[in-house]
C-alpha cells in the first residue's frame, strides 16, 4: 500500500536522511505509519521554512529605525530577526535551556520547573484530551469537529457537579481526590451526551457529522453562556463565569510554580488516556469494530458489525474524551468554568490530524502545539513581531500534512522516493510507474 | 408526510424553483412576515406592533442587507466549488482575507485618492476579491493537483487567514484592528450585488453548458471525461468562483464599516460556517440561498433592534436559532444530498 521512501533500503547517496531516519523507526512501526511520520515532520519543516519568508517580507513592510537581520551579501535590511524568531520560539518555550549569544551550550541557571516550560506543558495536557477526542472519531470515519463544544459542555458540568458536591464533604485532600474524580465523570458525561446527539443524528437520520458538530459548537458556547451569564454567575464578578472550585478539588502544581496552571497529575492522567485508548483502538473487539467502520462501512456491516450502533458509540467516547479535556481545563487552568473558553477543541483537530490520527501520536504532536503556544508569549515578549505568527504556522502545518501527494511527488522528482530494482536512476518509465501505483491506491481509498 | 406548503403555487417562482423544499421555506417565510404585517397593523400597542415595526423598518434593512451580504455571497461560491466536487469549508477563511485586505489597500490608496479614476474604497474592493481568490486558488492546487483531503486543506484555509490577518494587521497598523478608514460602502450596493450574484449565479448553474460541466464534475466526473472536458479545469472553475464570491462577501462585510476587527474570531466571526449552512439549507439552490442568508441574517438583525428597544431576550439565545434551526431541518425535513463525487478526487485516464 505505502509507496514511501520511508521504509526502503536501496542503498543510494540521494536518499541518506530519510533513510537514516527510516532505519531508526523501522524497527518499531510499519511502513504506512513512517510514512506518515516522514510527511508529518517535512511539512512541520517546510511550514518553518514558509513562515520564515513570511517573517523576512512583513519585516520589509514594517518601519523600524534600526534594521534587525541585514541579509547576507545583499545588504537589505528587515525589520524583523527570522532566525531569533525561531530561536525564541523554540527556546522560550522551553524556559531558555540553551545559551544563545552567551558562552556555552547550556543555560547553567535553567531547571525544567520554570513557568514557560510549565505553560507549554499545561497546552500540551490539554491538546493531549482533544486531540484524542478527535482522533478516536477519525479512526471510526467521522470527522468530529465538535470536539470544541463537547469540552464547553464537559467543562461547565465539571464546575457546576463540584461545585455542588464540594459543601457535602468536608474540606481535605481525600474530598480533593473524591471531588476530582466526580469532576472528571462528569465531564466524561457531559461531554459524552453532547457528542452523542451528532452521533445518533448521523447514524439514524443520516445527517452530516461536520454540519452538526459544526452547529453543535455554536449551540454549546451561546447556552453554556447564557445559562452561567443568567444563572450560576458568580457574585460580583466582572466576567462571565462560575464561581471558584474549592483550592483542594483542583490539581495542584507540584514542583512547578504556583503560579503556572500546570499540574503533572494532569499530564501523567493525560499519558493514561493514551495508553487507554491505544489498547482500545487497536486491541480490543470494540477497536476492530471502530477501525473497520472508519475503513470500509459496507464490509464491516456485512462482517456483523452493528455500524450505527458503533458510530454512535465512537462519538459518544469521543466526546467524552473532549468533556474530560474540559474538566482538565476546569480543574487545572481555571479553577472555574469562564466563558471566554480557548480554542483547545478546534486545536485538537490540528493535532489529529499532525498525529495521523494515532494515539500514540498524538503526544507528539500535542507537545509540538504546545511548544508553539508557550512560544508565542514569549515572542511577543522579546520581539516586535506580531504572536499570530504562530496562528499562520499552525494553519501551514495542517495545509501540508493534508496534501501527502505533494511530498510523494517532490520525492518521486528528486529521486528519493522510487524504488525497486531500477532505482532512482530509471528515468521516465520509473516516473510513470509511481503515478500509476498512486492511482490504483487512491482509488482504493474512495472507494472506502 | 408532504409538506402543505410545498403545494402553494407562486406564480412568478414557480419556474424558477423547482425544488418542494425550497418551495415550503419561502412560502413559509412569506407567510410569517405576512402574519406579522398584519397583526402588527391590527395591534399596534402589542409586541406584534413593536416587532413589525423593527421587522419594516429601513434601518432593519440595512442592517440586515449589511450581515446577509458575506453568508449570501460565500453561500453562493460555496455552490459553485461543492456542485464541481470540492467541498469548500474554507470560506471563513476566504471572508476574513477578503476582510481585512480590502480594508488594507483602501488605506494604501487612500480614501480620497483614486486609481484610474477608481475611488480608493472601490479599489479596495477589488484588491479584497484579488486575494480571495488567490486564496481559493492554492487551495484548488491543493486539493485538485496534490489530491490533498478537502476537508482537512479547507480548515487549514481558514486556520492560515485567521492567523495571517491580524498578522498583517499588526506588522501594517500596529494592532489586530485596522484603523477605521472614515468611509463606506452603503447598504444598497451590498443588497444589489447580493440579488445581482444570486440571479447570476442561478443563470449560470441552470441555463449555461459550464453550469452543466459544472454539476456533472461532482456528480459523474467519468461521463464529463469522456465527452472530452477537463474534470481538473471545471472543479478550478468552481473553486475560483467561490473565492471571487467570497471575496465579494469579504470585502462588503469589512468596507460596510470601513474597518477590519481581528481580535478573537476576528468580524466574520463564523459568517463562513454558517454560509455553508445556508447553502445546504437552499439545498444547492441560489435562490434558496438567497433565503435562508436572509432569513438568518434578518433574525440577526432584528435581535439586536429588540436589545435596542429594551426587550430582556439573552441575544446570545436568538443567535442560536439558526443553528438550532439547521440541527432539526438536516435530521427531520431535507436530509441534502452532497453530489455524488463531492470530496473525492478525480484521476484522469489517459
Amino acid at each position: 500500500m505505502s509507496r514511501s521512501d520511508a521504509g526502503d533500503d536501496d542503498g543510494t547517496g540521494a536518499g541518506r536522511i530519510p533513510q537514516i531516519a527510516s532505519r531508526l523507526i523501522a524497527p518499531f512501526v510499519d511502513r504506512s505509519v513512517a510514512e506518515r511520520l516522514l510527511i508529518s515532520v517535512a511539512a512541520i519543516l517546510l511550514s518553518i521554512a514558509v513562515g520564515f519568508v513570511i517573517v523576512l517580507v512583513s519585516g520589509r513592510i514594517a518601519e523600524c529605525s534600526t534594521a534587525a537581520w541585514t541579509m547576507p551579501l545583499t545588504g537589505i535590511g528587515f525589520c524583523y530577526d527570522p532566525v531569533e524568531v525561531y530561536l525564541v520560539l523554540f527556546n522560550g518555550a522551553l524556559g531558555y535551556p540553551f545559551a544563545v549569544g552567551e558562552p556555552g551550550l547550556f543555560n547553567p541557571d535553567w531547571s525544567p520547573f520554570n513557568l514557560s516550560f510549565a505553560l507549554t506543558l499545561s497546552e500540551t495536557t490539554l491538546l493531549i484530551f482533544t486531540g484524542l477526542s478527535v482522533a478516536v472519531a477519525f479512526r471510526a470515519g467521522l470527522f468530529n469537529i465538535g470536539t470544541q463544544g463537547q469540552l464547553v459542555v464537559g467543562g461547565l458540568a465539571t464546575a457546576l457537579t463540584v461545585l455542588a458536591a464540594a459543601p457535602l464533604l468536608p474540606a481535605g485532600p481525600i474530598a480533593g481526590v473524591a471531588l476530582i474524580a466526580v469532576g472528571i465523570l462528569a465531564g466524561a458525561v457531559g461531554g459524552g451526551f453532547w457528542g452523542a446527539i451528532p452521533g445518533a443524528l448521523k447514524a439514524y437520520t443520516d445527517a452530516n457529522e461536520v454540519i452538526t458538530t459544526i452547529m453543535l459548537n455554536f449551540i454549546a458556547a451561546n447556552v453554556a453562556y447564557v445559562l452561567v451569564l443568567e444563572v450560576f454567575r458568580a457574585e460580583g464578578s466582572s466576567v462571565v463565569a462560575t464561581e471558584y472550585v474549592p483550592e483542594y478539588a483542583q490539581f495542584l502544581p507540584w514542583f512547578f510554580p504556583g503560579s503556572s496552571d500546570f499540574a503533572l497529575v494532569a499530564l501523567l492522567v493525560g499519558f493514561g488516556f493514551i495508553a487507554g485508548l491505544y489498547y482500545l483502538v487497536e486491541h480490543t473487539s470494540f477497536g476492530y469494530d471502530l477501525r473497520t467502520s472508519g475503513v470500509q462501512a459496507a464490509a464491516a456491516e456485512y462482517g456483523g458489525v452493528n455500524a450505527k450502533l458503533t458510530t454512535v458509540r465512537a462519538m459518544t467516547l469521543s466526546g467524552a474524551i473532549g468533556g474530560v479535556g474540559g474538566a482538565v481545563w476546569v480543574l487545572m487552568s481555571e479553577g472555574r468554568w469562564m466563558a471566554s473558553v480557548p480554542s483547545l477543541g478546534f486545536d485538537g483537530i490540528t493535532v489529529s490530524i499532525l498525529a495521523g490520527n494515532n494515539p500514540l501520536g498524538v503526544l507528539p504532536a500535542a507537545f509540538l502545539f504546545g511548544l508553539l503556544k508557550g512560544g508565542a508569549l514569549e515572542i511577543g515578549f522579546r520581539t516586535d513581531v506580531p504572536t499570530e505568527l504562530v496562528g499562520v504556522l499552525r494553519g501551514l502545518i495542517i495545509l501540508f500534512v493534508a496534501m501527502p501527494e505533494f511530498f510523494r511527488m517532490i520525492g518521486r522528482y528528486t529521486g528519493l522516493g522510487s524504488r525497486g530494482p531500477s532505482g532512482p536512476d530509471a528515468g521516465g518509465s520509473g516516473g510513470a510507474e509511481p503515478a500509476d501505483d498512486a492511482a490504483a491506491v487512491e482509488g482504493g481509498e474512495t472507494d472506502a | 408526510m408532504r409538506n402543505p406548503l410545498a403545494d402553494v403555487s407562486i406564480p412568478v417562482l414557480d419556474d424558477l424553483i423547482k425544488s418542494d423544499y425550497v418551495r415550503s421555506l419561502v412560502v413559509g417565510t412569506v407567510g410569517v412576515l405576512g402574519a406579522l404585517l398584519v397583526l402588527g397593523t391590527l395591534f399596534p400597542e402589542s409586541v406584534a406592533g413593536d416587532l413589525s415595526g423593527i421587522v419594516f423598518s429601513t434601518s432593519t434593512a440595512a442592517s440586515t442587507a449589511r450581515l446577509a451580504a458575506p453568508i449570501v455571497l460565500a453561500g453562493l461560491g460555496g455552490i459553485f466549488a461543492e456542485k464541481s466536487g470540492v467541498i469548500n469549508i474554507g470560506l471563513e477563511g476566504l471572508l476574513i482575507i477578503s476582510a481585512f485586505v480590502s480594508v488594507y489597500v483602501s488605506s494604501v490608496v487612500g480614501i480620497g485618492n483614486a486609481v484610474l479614476g477608481v475611488p480608493a474604497i472601490w479599489v479596495g474592493f477589488l484588491g479584497g476579491i484579488a486575494a480571495s481568490t488567490a486564496l481559493s486558488l492554492v487551495f484548488g492546487i491543493v486539493c485538485i493537483e496534490f489530491q490533498a483531503d478537502q476537508i482537512i486543506a479547507g480548515l487549514a484555509v481558514w486556520l492560515i487567514a485567521l492567523g495571517l490577518a491580524p498578522f498583517m494587521s499588526t506588522v501594517f497598523f500596529g494592532g489586530v484592528n485596522t484603523p477605521n478608514l472614515g468611509a463606506s460602502v452603503g447598504w444598497k450596493y451590498s443588497a444589489v450585488m447580493v440579488v445581482v450574484a444570486t440571479l447570476a449565479s442561478w443563470w449560470a448553474l441552470n441555463r449555461t453548458a459550464f453550469g452543466k460541466h459544472l454539476r456533472a464534475a461532482g456528480e459523474n466526473p467519468k461521463a464529463l471525461d469522456t465527452v472530452g472536458v477537463s474534470v481538473s479545469k471545471v472543479r478550478h472553475a468552481g473553486v475560483l468562483l467561490s473565492g471571487v464570491l467570497s471575496g465579494v462577501g469579504g470585502s462588503a462585510l469589512a468596507l460596510s464599516i470601513g474597518q477590519f476587527i481581528g481580535s478573537g474570531e476576528t468580524m466574520v466571526q463564523g459568517k463562513g460556517f454558517i454560509a455553508i449552512v445556508a447553502y445546504l439549507f437552499g439545498n444547492y439552490n441560489p435562490i434558496g440561498t438567497l433565503g435562508a442568508g436572509v432569513l438568518f441574517a434578518g433574525l440577526d438583525a432584528v435581535q439586536i433592534r429588540l436589545q435596542q428597544l429594551g426587550y430582556a431576550i439573552p441575544d446570545t439565545l436568538v443567535q442560536t436559532i439558526p443553528y438550532v434551526v439547521v440541527i432539526l431541518v438536516l435530521a427531520l425535513v431535507g436530509r441534502t444530498r452532497l453530489p455524488e463525487a463531492a470530496g473525492e478526487h478525480y484521476e484522469t485516464e489517459d
